[in-house]
């Protein structure tokens, strides 16, 4: 594909990337109109940090970390934000785990050090550790009365095989099992470690202010350890269509799933395209799969596609929930769609469309200082904080001409991974 | 979140304009709420708000549903309508530049929908698919069993969405009947906030709506209420891995201020974040469940407090009697004064971030005012959190924690059904 022009029209990065000097990264911005500050702490220690059979530890560890340190008893933490008003939480992939908290301006001080000492000293205690295996049993258990969970996880399976972004998160149960407080320790201890990690501190405070708590606070890492090294497996190359079929009792509704993989964010333009043709073929009424499906042929219930950017493989995915005796008929017709893809150019009224929906979408997604936090730190998990605030430029730089290139090279109607879900 | 300036204006027609100035960033939000919805809905028609969202953007007298989505979608702009049990509203989201635009395409279709028949039936078929779709979910499936066994006939016993038999019986003309009978001047709040000021607000809205008359009927009035059904218990056997164990009790709506609060309050300290009781009694140190907590909508008319936990089928009896002994405790032990405060900031803090961004303010006064609560409730509800005692609690508490409903999905036991 032709390399786009420069960024030259970028915007300014409004925030400001600090190194400290123990090698931790702050982000930083300053909204003087709002009172409440977000700290999001973004670690590069996600499913795809796990050693080969250490499944479902990233996540698990995200849970430990909130059972506290030596200093900091379980569940003390959040008590402490959220009795003064601010709100705690977290979430893992496989590129990250990320911690964050929002509170007003003026705690800050006090609850920080808490924040940061729970983090860099997790205790992990042994009998934290079975209770907690037991939430996070129940957990993946949740998620397996879940039809569309189950369906993203086979589709996943399919498309990624034993590579990263391949398996659950979660882990299984029986995987989640056999995991021990002394593995968790070590994992922790092996990337928790300054240059792993991000903390992105947006809203009502002031640079000197944020540095200076932040470089107090993230002062002391833990000593340490290496984990067993990471076996990565690759991508199985799809030849062909391979398709998984899963039969759930219960299902009201049938499931139709497609993927493709994409590259990772070192080729962001394409991830922005990919994003762009998802748009084009299914946000929005006037977008071709909803139209045609939905509301012309009215062969699906509903219909979407989604596309996620992934450090080294993205995912883009058609969803479709229809009766089961319409299945083939709407996959041909997915197959049509994509060739017209390859073979045509988008409409300009489309490019204008998709153009004005991600722009817009983006403007309306970074109002909050919880927004703007979390967009930072996982541009600078995967990638660098900076190329965030790129992306509405880069959107505005597509062509009709490379977008086909795009489809040509990545979305391949005769080879993709498909998830079909009927009912038993 | 800091306090924008905000201004309430009524125009000759009975609008009303609530407009919040905020020039943070170079977008308007805005919410159109009218006096309708599930509440309003006679037992035969359930489901027709809902339907009259899902088609409404469908068609105008001069617009096609495909232009009407691509004068949206070209603009980059959100526009969606959706029905409640309390209200309906048209929600839209706009850069500053296109709002008139926008507000202008609002206008024909809130105005002079046309409901087309081939519409009508297409979205009739997707929300009999969407009923179906529910029982997918052993937490939905509990919920809507915990709903009816509380409500009855009660307009909050149904779902939004409505019966496979109401919905299949509603016509266009129905849906004209329910347009022509709710959708007027003088029932319509139209709540702004963004890069725009009261006084230009109001011409956009004047220009858009100003030549709306108010008609010769009276103003409709929403249906008398039901009572209310004695508490009950319904297990729900479904091959699922978890067991939902939900427990409700009536509870009061927002209009009954003082108890309204207490149960706020109740609601935060049992249910709401990681520090919340039934998180650290059942999670954390019981390792029961991984989701567990508590819900207290705010409501016009009567509501429900419900707490639930998901848990492994073998657990159901203990999560069960974990849930009711915590929530029964209130009765019987009051808050300690650490609580309470923990409590209190908890609300405060919550609802403050709950204030955000542009659409969360929109809506917020909007709201308020459509329930008839008006936008003074903002302060009033902090003032009366700040306000609340630990023996108020606890009254409230002995008030409505009195016996449970009861509903319980999960597998066949293999042993002896639980001892409720």
């Amino acid at each position: 594909m032709q390399q786009l022009s420069n960024l030259c029209k970028a915007p300014l990065f409004p925030a400001e990337a600090i190194r400290l000097s123990n090698g931790l990264t702050l982000i930083h911005q300053y909204l003087p109109a709002t009172p409440v500050v977000a700290v999001d702490v973004w670690v590069q220690a996600g499913a795809n940090a796990e050693p080969q059979d250490w499944h479902g530890m990233a996540h698990f560890l995200e849970h430990m970390i909130f059972k506290g340190s030596e200093a900091v008893g379980p569940g003390e933490f959040d008590a402490i934000i959220e009795t003064s008003g601010g709100g705690t939480n977290a979430a893992t992939s496989h590129d990250y785990a990320h911690f964050f908290i929002t509170t007003a301006a003026a705690y800050l001080p006090q609850t920080l050090p808490y924040f940061a000492d729970i983090l860099l000293h997790a205790a992990i205690p042994d009998e934290e550790f079975g209770r907690e295996m037991d939430v996070v049993i129940e957990e993946i258990h949740g998620c397996h009365d879940d039809p569309d969970w189950l369906g993203f996880q086979a589709l996943c399976e399919t498309i990624y095989g034993q590579s990263p972004y391949g398996r659950s998160i979660l882990g299984t149960a029986d995987q989640v099992r056999q995991r021990s407080p002394n593995q968790m320790r070590c994992f922790h201890r092996t990337h928790y470690q300054p240059e792993n990690m991000t903390v992105v501190v947006v809203g009502g405070m002031e640079r000197e202010g944020a540095i200076a708590l932040v470089s107090e606070a993230f002062c002391h890492f833990a000593v340490r350890s290496e984990c067993p090294p990471i076996i990565t497996h690759s991508k199985p190359q799809l030849t062909e269509i391979t398709r998984t079929e899963l039969r759930l009792p219960r299902l009201e509704q049938a499931r139709l799933m497609l993927a493709w993989t994409g590259p990772g964010v070192d080729l962001m333009d394409v991830g922005i395209g990919l994003d762009m043709l998802s748009v084009i073929l299914a946000g929005g009424r006037s977008s071709r799969l909803v139209r045609d499906l939905r509301e012309e042929q009215q062969q699906v219930w509903d219909i979407g596609c989604e596309f996620s950017l992934q450090k080294t493989a993205s995912l883009l995915t058609i969803n479709a929930w229809l009766e089961a005796d319409a299945l083939p008929m709407v996959e041909a017709a997915l197959q049509n769609h994509l060739t017209r893809l390859q073979r045509e150019l988008i409409t300009p009224a489309e490019l204008n469309r998709v153009q004005r929906l991600l722009c817009n979408d983006y403007a309306f997604s970074t109002e909050t200082p919880a927004q703007l936090a979390g967009l930072y730190g996982y541009y600078n998990t995967i990638a660098q904080a900076e190329l965030a605030v790129t992306y509405p430029t880069r959107v505005k730089q597509m062509t009709p001409e490379i977008l086909r290139q795009i489809a040509q090279d990545y979305l391949t109607p005769d080879c993709y991974a498909v998830t079909v879900m009927r009912s038993l | 979140m800091s306090a924008q300036p905000i201004s309430l204006n009524r125009l000759e027609n009975g609008i009303t304009v609530i407009t919040v100035d905020h020039q943070a960033a170079d977008l308007i939000a805005a919410r159109c709420f009218f006096r309708a919805g599930g509440r309003w809905e006679a037992p035969h028609q359930v489901g027709i708000s809902h339907l009259l969202a899902m088609v409404m953007t469908k068609g105008t007298q001069s617009l096609s549903s495909a232009v009407i989505a691509d004068r949206v979608e070209s603009m980059g702009a959100n526009l969606g309508t959706d029905a409640t049990a309390d209200y309906f509203t048209l929600g839209l989201k706009t850069v500053t530049a296109d709002f008139a635009e926008i507000l202008h395409l609002a206008g024909e279709i809130l105005r002079s929908p046309s409901f087309p028949a081939a519409e009508v039936q297409l979205e009739q078929q997707l929300t009999l698919q969407n009923i179906r779709a529910q029982s997918e979910r052993p937490f939905s499936v509990a919920f809507q069993q915990l709903r009816q066994a509380m409500y009855g006939d009660h307009p909050y016993g149904f779902s939004i969405l409505g019966t496979p038999e109401t919905l299949s019986s509603l016509t266009e003309a129905d849906l004209h009947a329910y347009h022509h009978r709710y959708f007027r001047p003088d029932n319509l709040v139209i709540s702004l906030s963004g890069r725009i000021d009261p006084d230009r607000a109001i011409a956009q809205i004047t220009a858009v709506f100003g030549d709306w008359a108010i008609p010769d009927a009276p103003l409709p009035i929403a249906p008398p209420l039901p009572s209310l059904p004695p508490p009950s218990t319904h297990t729900i056997h479904q091959a699922t891995q978890q067991a939902i164990v939900m427990v409700g009790y009536s509870a009061p709506a927002v209009h009954n201020l003082p108890d309204y609060i207490a149960l706020k309050v109740i609601n935060t300290y049992l249910g709401s974040g990681l520090s919340s009781r039934l998180f650290v009694e059942l999670r954390e140190k019981r390792g029961l469940a991984y989701d567990v907590s508590a819900f207290y909508p705010t409501r016009f008319s009567d509501s429900q407090f419900v707490a639930y936990i998901g848990t492994a089928p073998e657990n159901a009896q203990v999560g069960f009697d974990g849930l009711v002994a915590e929530v029964e405790r209130l009765c019987k032990v009051p808050l300690t004064a650490t609580e309470l405060q923990a409590s209190k900031n908890k609300l405060l803090g919550q609802y403050a971030l709950g204030k955000q961004t542009n659409a969360d303010l929109a809506q917020l006064f909007g709201w308020y005012t459509i329930i008839d609560l008006g936008i003074e409730f903002d302060h009033q509800f902090q003032a009366a959190v700040n306000q609340i005692t630990a023996d108020q609690l606890q009254a409230a508490a002995q008030r409505y924690f009195q016996t449970p409903y009861i509903t319980i999905v999960g597998p066949e036991p293999a042993r002896e059904p639980l001892a409720l």
